[in-house]
């Protein structure tokens, strides 16, 4: 019976920790939830240990053995909503130990968090790379349409690429081209007579800020490996988004 | 600086934070405040211009300020508090810095690159020093609270 039992709670914090991450929840919180859930439980010996690419969890169990899972961890993509409707499930069990089935059960609801529609998150494409056109400096109305529309391009890339799961930094280096092509295209024909401002409102959608900022905190924290993980895939990032625009900028020569 | 400017740099910032918002999956009331946040947050900074002139200092004082207001905003609202404690910072990640790097880096200029990498690079790291500085507080505070 108590194996039974211990096994599903085993299973669904290591579910509910591996949404915590895929959300992009900080290292710290993914695995203090994990040990606030098992010491309501009554379970003394845990060990947790969660970085950005996988989780693992060893329990010793009430007739002494020990249970131990894991879980690997590839994709992940912010989502507030769903951390903060982990984060109170996480509080709901560890203050009312309600049984297995309830939990599972919550678990299921999570994972169909509502999104927005892929037409919202591609206007807010858009919204941002005019935005901060605007921010950096741009002051024409005709380029301002312009930063608007080649970030509404760069919205439906990056929903094409999430269709086919394809390689984030290898995404961005695309992202990145075509949004530097567009600008530059247009500047040759006459349409606008500046790229700078709208390459940098586009660079704005691409760019990893909440990557980086999350991977230096996890290291100011001590979760260094998780830091380094996250560091490396934002690096990565930004150097993709600078040679994307760099490669434009090769091929159509110093035309800025 | 002109005061068309610092309004539209006010307004812009918030719609780019809002943008990113929705991105987020930040839903309901909580996209306004991340917004306002955002909004907060340039307008600081430009206020602390009129006293410091570093950059790198100005960043990590409002990124400090921004993670209290999201520390606070989230025992309110009853929300972690990484629902605004990144985004409310949108607006100071330092995208035109990147460009103008791959500009230099691009061009051959060597030490102009150079110059403009070890900026970008300090100005990320300033803010999230802040970030760090501000959350460890508010963690210590709670735990000294609990015991």
């Amino acid at each position: 019976m108590e194996t039974n039992s211990i096994y599903r709670l085993l299973s669904s914090v290591l579910e509910i920790l591996k949404m915590m991450v895929e959300a992009g929840a900080e290292i710290y919180r993914v695995e203090e939830s994990a040990n606030h859930i098992f010491s309501a439980y009554g379970y003394k010996n845990v060990d947790v240990y969660a970085t950005t690419s996988n989780i693992i969890i060893s329990i010793e169990a009430k007739d002494s053995t020990i249970k131990s899972h894991t879980k690997r961890i590839k994709k992940i993509s912010t989502d507030i909503e769903k951390i903060d409707r982990l984060n109170d499930l996480v509080r709901d069990i560890s203050q009312n130990r309600p049984d297995f089935s309830y939990i599972e059960k919550e678990i299921e609801k999570i994972k169909q968090t509502p999104k927005f529609s892929t037409v919202v998150n591609i206007i807010f494409y858009g919204v941002i790379a005019g935005a901060f056109y605007l921010f950096f400096g741009g002051r024409s109305i005709v380029e301002f349409i312009v930063s608007t529309a080649i970030g509404l391009v760069t919205g439906v890339i990056n929903v094409f690429f999430e269709k086919l799961d394809f390689n984030k930094v290898l995404g961005k280096f695309v992202q990145s081209f075509m949004a530097s092509l567009l600008a530059v295209a247009l500047k040759k024909i006459g349409i606008v007579s500046h790229t700078e401002y709208i390459i940098i409102g586009n660079i704005m959608t691409l760019i990893p800020g909440i990557g980086l900022t999350n991977s230096l905190r996890d290291l100011f924290v001590g979760d260094n490996i998780s830091g380094v993980l996250r560091l490396i895939e934002a690096a990565l990032s930004a150097l993709a988004i600078a040679c994307g625009y760099v490669a434009v900028l090769a091929v159509f020569g110093g035309v800025l | 600086m002109e005061m068309s400017t610092i309004i539209i740099q006010i307004i812009s910032s918030f719609f780019g934070t809002l943008g990113f918002g929705f991105l987020f999956n930040i839903r309901g009331k909580k996209l306004i405040y991340a917004a306002v946040g955002g909004m907060l947050s340039w307008g600081l900074f430009l206020a602390l211009g009129l006293v410091f002139e570093s950059e790198a200092l100005r960043y990590f004082l409002v990124s400090l300020c921004s993670t209290a207001y999201a520390e606070i905003l989230a025992r309110i609202l009853k929300t972690p508090a990484t629902t605004f404690s990144i985004i409310t910072l949108i607006p100071l990640v330092p995208g035109g810095a990147l460009y103008h790097t791959a500009t230099f880096a691009m061009n051959g200029n060597l030490e102009e690159f150079i110059a403009k990498f070890v900026y970008t690079i300090s100005l990320a790291l300033a803010l999230s020093l802040g970030i760090v500085v501000m959350t460890a507080i508010f963690r210590y505070y709670n735990k000294l609270k609990k015991s």
